[in-house]
């Protein structure tokens, strides 16, 4: 399917997309929590059954993986973006107590993973799996017969993350493909998923150049703990006592912004372009830029990327940029075939530059 | 639409401030007002509020701010970061 | 093989109808008794509905003036379908189980201390206040004590009143339907009742009594998940769902009907369905009935248990399955085909099941059987220990500091209190946590470190907690109790609301600790901490369903209370059945101002022919902290056991509404069980 055609299946409907790029592994062991712990950047103040969305992040501070982290009885499972089993496997080995009672099992290739968003998605999962599953808070997982269903997903609307045991995978990818298809959907490709998480704002290790960065920068610091040590803490305590200079941005712009771009108003540099792509949602670009701190506020339109022929007027703005259909679809009350959208506001509340 | 620049960044820097704040305290956050990212999710993820949180923080904004949310079908949308609501009071500023 | 305790008769106050008559002929014909409420203003909120007890709509007097007439109105009415005359009551020993979760000025204990003395029974009455379990709880514990031949009869109940600052918080949580609720069905949300309710229970062969129905056994579990909110999956109320099916001998296909907490909450009903699946099929069986009485009856807090229970009963023996008044069309997530039609519909079954869950995440299930004689095979009672201990105040930080100031007779420091959970429990979201949570949290833990006790896996299922407390934290009422006067009725601050309950500690520490096991919250008033102690003996001797429980006490300072200045204290205790150096020998239990007759009780039990070393009584410096001293007691008690310095102790008190004693011995003293 084309961009515009699986974007508004996501956003409108329900998708189905592979999650190859995702690890997924279990730490068990009298020490799981105390192992991954001393890994994470964040606190992991999270009950069983539940999701806590974190960071690995390097010496210097910068974040080197995006994780889940799910205890699971006693047990944890990651769900981890950014680095691979490998090395997350060395990272616990550098990071947490040799002493620790642990065990690292790679769930994948007994598992596959699977994914499901949209407004609708929650329809899709309880009819492939059972209807309470409507009942599933965001950011909590439970085990079913053949895998377990994370109700997680990174781009604003209904998202469910299914391990699904690798004997099934194909049947399942045949089921949900159709039942996402009745729902006006289709497959959504890698490219789709990470387009509808800059729109909302969701942090991607995958694209971030964080060279130099710390979440204080990146605005993560809500996934950092504020009295634990773990590594990279020193760095960030260091870039707080300095002072942080630039911060992360959300902007908006007609055409012609690419990441790396550089950002000026009137009277110099004030940044750069850190991400950007072609939204259909807004029919403009959505981007990212590391602007200075003094002027990094959304509803400016002073600056603008210069260029040979034409200077590109961008307008910060404050994420997410959409209002997503998910918050106007309430399992109990609207199903799809039902679905009345004539007096849903619109997607997008605000304009291009 | 941003008429004067360091105007605009002053008084949205000032209710940031604020609003920062009172999150800290509404949610009994033991962190300066500073570590609050002003694009951080307010529910599910982020500072993880939830609905008894969603309650007092609609009470406190309209005690502190003004900001009559109750009974708006938009409340949803205007809720979702540090930043929306910022947004959302700088707009009451701006109606009166 | 034991007898099923006998229940002979049972009375009501209600929203269908005050007395069982009345009640019957209401619930025969599908009324519903949720109204417009009268009793206050309701123009502060956005719905208007509620159930309050028949003729009684509009009278506003003070709660617990109400609640006391509601208690007296059911009592006599349960008494007199019993056929129990109130003098030969008098002359039985008799213990009243009273859930009650009301909050005011007055302790929780108050409401069954004049209850008892109107009814001018002598013998203990204990309160249970878990909101919304109090009563299920009440029930259940019933059974204990009739098996552990702690009572001949039982008055098992609970009482609620309705009143602003309850609609008030709930409001404001957002859980209360717009017109009367209808559970599992379309409409999201619950409406609040209020009512009075008793069981009687008795043991076998005791008078020439009716048995009207059996009970036949009773399940206990805590979420440990969050204030307000039932773990999503259902998992707490399918553990006490399974508890009390094993309690009962009984297996999930024997069940013929189940009578739902069902409060038409979003988060309620689709967990309650996910537990009643997981423990019945999911088309359960083809063959169990389920339905809610909340249409009827509304949701009716500390007595919702003890209504449902009579709800269910008076069905059985009708040959009827109750219905869910409202129910229309069934909710996705929810049972599809709950008992929806006008009127109960004719169902013949032997055994009924009856659930209910409550803020602070514990839940309570109950096994009824029709009025057949019924025995339960006897698990071998197992003995009892003590695994760990810890007394908290200002000047102690553990028993050994305790001893020292007991033996120097010095004074307690006058300084606060002050302690830093965090740092103890670096993993453990303490945000929000009130001034009691925190201390019973805090002793909870360290008791369970002295234990050398790891919570993992199965062991959180086993683990207990049983706390004795006298109020919900006094910063938490404070809070509450501002935000109404300051912001309004509309405008409560439902973080304090959640946190007004007598059981909020116990629920907040369950969460910390993750101690998924029975759990409950009681009180006797002065000793409740003692108390505590002696549940939790009898609950690991004579049940399966744990293998730990923690006996806690909590006292919050406060400059005025009733019972005048309060310090700071807390004290915990771990309990469980591997053997220890120190046994828990024998309990007593006995009415208020028998010490006596506790102390004799509790030496039967212990078979030692010795005399006993008496009386461990705590120094003055230890006044002010009515539900932490009497567990200061046992703990110094049980020091001095570890230390060798004696071989047996009795620790007892009068407590305000009962009097309570338990012997320990080093584990060396042989006895005759």
């Amino acid at each position: 399917m084309r961009l515009e055609d699986e974007y508004r299946s996501l956003r409108h409907g329900a998708a189905l997309s592979r999650m190859d790029h995702v690890g997924l592994v279990r730490v068990s062991g009298d020490d799981a929590t105390e192992a991954v712990d001393a890994i994470c950047s964040g606190d992991l103040w999270v009950r069983d059954g539940r999701m806590l969305q974190t960071l690995i992040l390097g010496e210097p501070g910068q974040p080197v993986a995006d994780v889940y982290v799910c205890p699971d009885d006693d047990a944890c499972v990651l769900m981890f973006e950014g680095i691979t089993t490998e090395e997350l496997s060395a990272c616990l080995a550098e990071y947490a107590q040799p002493e620790l009672a642990i065990e690292l099992e790679d769930l994948r290739p007994a598992y596959e993973l699977i994914s499901v968003n949209g407004p609708y998605a929650w329809e899709a999962l309880s009819k492939w799996l059972t209807p309470d599953v409507i009942g599933l808070p965001y950011l909590s997982f439970y085990h079913f017969d053949r895998g377990t269903c994370f109700r997680a997903g990174k781009t604003g609307e209904y998202g469910y993350d299914l391990a699904v045991r690798s004997g099934y995978v194909e049947r399942a990818w045949e089921e949900l493909l159709a039942l996402v298809g009745a729902l006006g959907g289709g497959e959504a490709s890698l490219e789709t998923l990470d387009l509808c998480a800059l729109e909302n704002g969701f942090f991607s290790v995958r694209h971030a150049s964080v060279e130099g960065l710390t979440p204080l920068e990146l605005q993560l610091q809500w996934r950092v703990s504020a009295r634990k040590r773990f590594p990279g803490a020193a760095a960030i305590e260091e870039r707080r006592a300095k002072g942080m200079e630039r911060r992360l941005t959300h902007f908006v712009a007609r055409e012609g912004v690419e990441s790396g771009d550089p950002i000026r108003d009137a009277d110099g540099p004030v940044g750069q372009v850190t991400a950007a792509a072609f939204s259909p949602g807004i029919g403009g670009v959505a981007g990212m830029a590391l602007l200075d701190l003094s002027v990094a506020h959304p509803g400016i339109d002073a600056f603008f990327v210069p260029g040979p022929n034409v200077e590109r007027p961008i307008r910060t703005v404050s994420s997410p940029l959409l209002f997503n259909r998910s918050l106007l679809v309430d399992p109990h009350r609207r199903t799809y075939a039902t679905r009345d959208e004539t007096s849903d506001p619109p997607l997008w509340l605000g304009s291009l530059p | 639409m941003t008429t004067n620049l360091s105007d605009y960044v002053s008084s949205r820097e000032a209710v940031l401030d604020r609003v920062r704040r009172m999150l800290r305290d509404t949610m009994k956050l033991r962190i300066e007002p500073e570590a609050i990212d002003p694009d951080v999710p307010l529910f599910g993820t982020g500072l993880g509020m939830d609905s008894v949180d969603a309650v007092e923080l609609v009470v406190q904004l309209d005690a502190v701010f003004g900001l009559t949310l109750a009974g708006s079908p938009w409340v949803s949308a205007k809720l979702r970061t540090v930043n929306t609501i910022v947004d959302a009071i700088l707009e009451l500023g701006n109606e009166t | 093989m034991s007898e099923s305790p006998h229940i002979t008769g049972w009375g009501i106050a209600s929203a269908l109808g005050v007395g069982r008559d009345r009640f019957c002929a209401a619930l025969l014909r599908g009324e519903s008794g949720i109204t417009t409420v009268h009793r206050f203003d309701t123009s502060p909120f956005t719905t208007h509905v509620g159930a309050m007890v028949a003729g009684y709509e509009s009278d506003d007097r003070d709660p617990s003036l109400l609640s006391h007439e509601f208690g007296m109105l059911a009592l006599r009415d349960s008494l007199a379908h019993a056929r129990l005359e109130l003098e030969a009551l008098q002359s039985m020993r008799v213990t009243l189980t009273l859930g009650a979760s009301l909050f005011g000025d007055h302790t929780t204990e108050r409401l069954a201390h004049d209850l008892a003395k109107e009814l001018g029974i002598s013998g203990p009455a204990i309160t249970i206040s878990t909101a919304c379990t109090s009563s299920t709880q009440a029930i259940g514990f019933g059974a204990d004590l009739i098996g552990e031949g702690f009572a001949d009869v039982v008055l098992a109940g609970g009482i609620d009143v309705l009143t602003p600052a309850l609609f008030a918080g709930f409001h404001a949580l957002g859980v209360l339907s717009e017109r009367p609720c209808t559970p599992f069905g379309r409409q999201m949300g619950t409406t609040l009742g209020e009512g009075a309710g008793f069981v009687v229970i008795e043991r076998g062969g005791l008078r020439d009594a009716v048995t009207r129905a059996r009970l036949r056994g009773y399940g206990l579990s805590g979420d440990a998940y969050h204030e307000t909110s039932p773990e999503p999956r259902g998992r707490g109320v399918a553990a006490a769902i399974r508890g009390a099916l094993d309690d009962a001998g009984a297996s999930a296909a024997e069940i013929g009907y189940l009578n739902a907490h069902g409060t038409g909450t979003v988060a309620n009903d689709t967990a309650e369905w996910c537990a009643v699946q997981s423990v019945f099929g999911s088309d359960l069986g083809g063959s169990l009935a389920l339905s809610s009485s909340k249409g009827h009856l509304g949701h009716a807090q500390s007595a919702a248990g003890v209504l449902e229970v009579i709800t269910t009963l008076e069905c059985m023996g009708a040959g009827l399955a109750p219905t869910t008044a409202g129910f229309e069309e069934a909710r996705p997530g929810g049972p599809p085909r709950p008992v929806g039609s006008k009127q109960p519909k004719p169902l013949v079954y032997e055994l009924a099941l009856s659930s209910n869950s409550a803020f602070g995440g514990s839940n309570c299930a109950l096994v009824f059987g029709k009025a057949k004689p019924a025995t339960v095979s006897d698990d071998e009672r197992r003995r009892v220990f003590v695994s760990g201990a810890t007394a908290l105040c200002a000047g102690v930080s553990c028993i050994e500091e305790l001893a020292s100031i007991c033996a120097a007779e010095s004074p307690l420091s006058k300084a606060e209190l002050q302690i830093d959970l965090a740092l103890e429990l670096p993993r453990v979201d303490l945000r929000g946590i009130d001034r009691a949570s925190e201390l019973l949290t805090t002793v909870v833990s360290r008791a369970l470190a002295d234990a050398g006790a790891q919570l993992r896996g199965e062991t959180r299922a086993r683990t207990g907690l049983i706390a004795g407390v006298l109020r919900a934290s006094p910063d938490s009422l404070y809070r509450f109790r501002t935000s109404l006067e300051r912001r309004g009725f509309a405008k409560p601050d439902t973080t304090a609301f959640a946190q007004v309950l007598p059981s909020a500690a116990q629920g907040a520490c369950a969460k910390a600790l993750n101690i998924r096991g029975p759990q409950s919250t009681v009180t006797i008033g002065e000793g409740s901490g003692l108390m505590a102690a002696v549940m939790s003996a009898w609950m690991l001797a004579r049940r399966r369903d744990s293998d730990r429980i923690v006996a806690a006490a909590v006292d919050v300072r406060s400059e005025q209370s009733a019972e005048g200045a309060l310090v700071d204290a807390a004290c915990a205790l771990v309990l469980c059945t591997e053997p220890t150096a120190v046994e828990v020998a024998g309990i007593g239990l006995a009415g208020p101002g028998q010490l006596d007759e506790a102390i004799t009780e509790a030496k039967r039990r212990s078979g030692l022919s010795e005399r006993v070393e008496l009386l461990v009584e705590l120094p003055n410096p230890f006044g002010g902290m009515p539900a932490t001293s009497s567990a200061f007691a046992l703990a110094h008690a049980i020091g001095s056991l570890r230390r060798g310095k004696s071989k047996t102790a009795l620790v007892a008190t009068t407590g305000t509404t009962a009097s309570v004693a338990m012997i320990l011995t080093s584990n060396e003293v042989t006895h005759d069980d």
